[in-house]
């Protein structure tokens, strides 16, 4: 029962997931728009990503706590 | 030590022999005749051929050696353990901390001691041009995401990146990582939530930044207060849970591979135990400066 609760406290995953792919896919269409403002795109895309992704993260922490039964 | 580990043990003796011998031969060959370009390719193949072969004997070797596959070994605690120093229990990653911490000092005082004074002026070479890059790169970086005041922060950021990367790099000696402990970042994190507060109100005053956090409407003033508390707890929870997530692939790999981990690990460790810690504290340092931004305008 642990094991398929810790799975399932992982579900965030599938959300990130799926919009930190919608993220890069608009910073590609931008940079293939406009080249020379690659830079700070890439800048404003990792913020982004970082943002995106530590739903994740906590999702995994959470996981690990049930996992690890503290 | 089954039969199957001694056809194991014997196949790949031949193997790595072989390809010595071929290696060898190839060599002589190619000393004969320098302009055959076919030797040469063959020579290339053999000598790849004699790494993998070696591996794959070093590993069986050191398959046996460990036991044999005993299936996926994974040994893991999310908090770390203790160990008993002069009667005081201490957490064994705020012992390495202090071993890394140790070493990052001795290398920035060898650093000012005999790098420093040979720097000149006009025309950097070699080491000086690295650190005139990195600390450039943090300057800039600073100055283009805060907009205010920023004093010395800069080079708070760069010790802090320093000392992590400091601590990234004791994974790469098999001990944990200190910033794979909860506690580590959560104090990193804590620095980060009153530099917000202390720029804030140095560049704001104190009623500038109470007004700040009622900016639209007086109604929205506790909401404001709980995502400002929450802030540093993100900010401890990434970083805890990316170094945390890298060192627990890193077991998974040497639990499933055994004695074949020999070889793999230190190229995978490359990106679990270095790039990717880099892209952290990247992410740490860009998220700090902005908050900070934040709380100045």
């Amino acid at each position: 029962m642990t094991a398929i609760g810790a799975a399932l406290a992982l579900l965030p995953a599938l959300g990130a997931g799926i919009m930190m792919g919608f993220a890069t896919a608009k910073a590609t269409e931008a940079v293939a728009r406009q080249p020379e403002a690659s830079g700070k795109i890439n800048s404003i895309l990792l913020m982004g990503l970082a943002l995106a992704e530590s739903t994740a993260i906590y999702a995994f922490v959470i996981a690990l706590i049930i996992a690890t039964k503290i | 030590m089954g039969t199957i580990d001694i056809i194991k043990l014997a196949a790949s003796a031949l193997l790595s022999a072989g390809a010595l011998i071929g290696f060898l031969v190839l060599r002589a060959k190619a000393a004969a005749e320098p302009d055959n370009k076919k030797i040469k390719k063959r020579k290339k193949l053999f000598f790849f051929l004699v790494i993998a072969a070696a591996w794959f004997f070093t590993g069986t070797v050191l398959h046996i050696l460990i036991g044999g596959s005993k299936g996926i070994v994974v040994e893991f605690e999310m908090f770390p353990e203790r160990i008993t120093l002069f009667g005081v229990s201490f957490a064994i990653t705020s012992v390495i901390m202090w071993g890394v911490t140790g070493v990052v000092l001795i290398l920035a005082l060898l650093f000012r001691l005999f790098a420093v004074p040979k720097f000149k002026v006009d025309a950097p070479t070699g080491i000086q041009n690295v650190f005139e890059i990195a600390v450039e790169f943090v300057e800039n970086h600073t100055k283009t995401n805060v907009h205010g005041k920023t004093g010395s922060l800069s080079c708070y950021l760069f010790s802090l990146a320093i000392l992590m990367f400091g601590c990234a790099c004791a994974e790469l000696f098999g001990l944990r990582a200190p910033t794979s402990d909860i506690a580590v970042t959560f104090s990193m994190s804590l620095i980060t939530f009153f530099l917000i507060n202390w720029y804030g109100i140095k560049n704001k005053r104190v009623s500038g930044r109470l007004k700040g956090l009622a900016s639209p409407s007086p109604v929205i003033f506790p909401m404001r207060i709980v995502s400002d508390v929450a802030v540093p707890v993100s900010l401890a929870c990434r970083l805890f849970g990316n170094m945390l997530g890298g060192m627990i692939v890193m077991e998974l790999l040497k639990g499933a591979a055994g004695g074949y981990a020999f070889g793999i690990a230190p190229v995978a460790g490359l990106y679990f135990n270095l790039f990717h810690p880099l892209i952290q504290i990247y992410i740490f340092v860009t998220l700090s400066l902005t908050f900070i931004n934040e709380a100045c305008e």
